[in-house]
């Protein structure tokens, strides 16, 4: 298992940081507009509902960067490293990775012009602007890259069934929350249509359109009855790959 | 103790040193435009934000008729109101509400990463984003709520919505009381964004 996995239910962490801020420092936002921006570039995007114009945007980017490139990136690390970083640290730190790694930017470009910066932190950005760059991230931004994809067969699941959640191998990703691994819910909603995800989660069993179902589990199913909060429902939104049942009753 | 404040001075210098560089170089090979990461803060200040939730709570409260419609399908409730295009854009495409009442409180959580309702509510609060928020929101809710300063009855209901799919959940919460008199504008000005994701209580402004 992999902690970042199994946060849900974790124990002995101390009192919630109710710090409301989105940003905590300035620097931050920036590395929120680089991801926000490549997943407007991304080159998924050309099967994306809307038709977006990936094939003639001017830009040097031609990869695939979603959201589970970012969430494949923080469920690879180390899970102790995991801990000792703030949210945005470990987004510059994976973005900044993937930069190098597919050979955008080399590592020693990058330190180089990180010591400019530092030694001269109001040095000016470069003056490039992209209008059809700019035109693409406002159209993502407004029309979204929904997962609702057209599916011929019928859920294998029915509103009001009791259902036991898989417990597949999760590879590298996943959307299953580790708590919910084994444990009997009952389905409250068979979500119409079916949704795809970003990419192939392999062994892990997401990807390719399947029905997603809400399932509702009483709090004691989960915990066990004294280790549970009284009269408290999760509700969890679970691909099709991730249950199996009927439940035993 | 200011060696320690040196050291978390430096670690932001270096942050924000390395964020400016690869900016610049992103730029500089063509990857973004110089106006690319402007361009999305822009979005979030001025058509993305809790201000547009606030409107779709106050409306809500105002009407009840509106509420049931809310409830019952959240995208088409939302665009009868006149907020900007893209209400149902990135991370808002599957926008669903749920209702607190005397009976059931409602809490929104991610426990894998921080999905949230961008077009409605903008970006996610750090509080949102904590591990010990995430971790602890599933296994004790009433707890973690109290140290938000929301205690909840045994009698209600704790529902937690784990954002886990491609829906995205948010919070009608409930009007306060001997709020009669206020105007939908000035109801809408007391509608946070944690009391629609379920961690604050909407409250009157004290006299």
């Amino acid at each position: 298992m992999k902690l970042q996995h199994y946060l849900g239910g974790l124990e002995n962490l101390g009192p919630v940081d109710v710090e409301k801020q989105v940003f905590v420092q300035p620097w931050e936002k920036r590395i929120f507009g680089i991801h926000t921006t490549m997943m407007a570039e991304s080159a998924h995007l050309i099967d994306a509902l809307p038709g977006y114009p990936m094939d003639t945007l001017p830009t040097a980017f031609k990869n695939t960067w979603t959201w589970a490139s970012l969430r494949t990136g923080a469920e690879g690390m180390q899970p102790f490293e995991y801990f000792k970083f703030r949210y945005y640290e470990k987004w510059l730190m994976g973005i900044s990775g993937f930069f190098v790694d597919q050979g955008y930017v080399s590592g020693d470009e990058l330190k180089s012009r990180a010591e400019h910066y530092r030694r001269e932190p109001d040095a000016p950005l470069p003056d490039q602007p992209n209008p059809a760059i700019r035109e693409q991230i406002v159209r993502y931004l407004q029309e979204g890259d929904s997962g609702l994809r057209p599916y011929d067969a019928a859920p294998l699941f029915s509103d009001g069934q009791r259902v036991i959640v898989a417990d597949p191998v999760a590879v590298d990703h996943t959307r299953l929350p580790g708590y919910l691994r084994n444990k009997p819910g009952t389905i409250v909603e068979v979500y119409a249509g079916a949704f795809a995800y970003f990419v192939n989660t392999g062994l892990d069993g997401i990807g390719e359109p399947m029905p997603v179902y809400r399932v509702a589990f009483d709090a004691a199913d989960i915990w066990g009855e004294d280790k549970s909060e009284p009269n408290t429902t999760i509700y969890a939104d679970l691909f099709e790959a991730y249950l199996q049942g009927p439940a035993r009753s | 103790m200011s060696q320690l404040f040196d050291y978390e001075q430096q670690r932001e210098a270096e942050s924000a040193a390395k964020v400016r560089a690869l900016e610049a170089l992103l730029i500089e090979k063509g990857v973004i435009g110089s106006d690319s990461v402007d361009t999305v803060l822009g979005h979030f200040e001025t058509v993305a934000g809790p201000f547009n939730g606030a409107k779709i709570v106050a409306r809500a409260w105002v009407d009840a008729e509106y509420k049931a419609r809310l409830l019952a399908d959240t995208p088409a409730a939302i665009a009868e109101l006149n907020l900007a295009q893209g209400m149902d854009g990135a991370e808002g495409e599957h926008m669903l509400a749920v209702a607190n009442s005397a009976d059931v409180h409602n809490l929104i959580i991610c426990t894998l990463c921080s999905c949230y309702p961008w077009p409605i509510l903008g970006l996610p609060p750090y509080w949102y984003k904590d591990p010990v928020f995430r971790a602890r929101g599933v296994r004790e809710p009433r707890a973690v709520l109290r140290e938000f300063g929301v205690p909840v009855s045994a009698d209600t209901e704790v529902a937690v919505w784990d954002s886990s799919a491609q829906i995205r959940w948010f919070v009608v919460p409930e009007r306060p009381a001997d709020s009669a008199h206020l105007s939908e504008e000035q109801l809408a000005a007391l509608v946070t964004p944690e009391s629609m994701m379920g961690v604050a209580l909407v409250q009157l402004p004290a006299a």
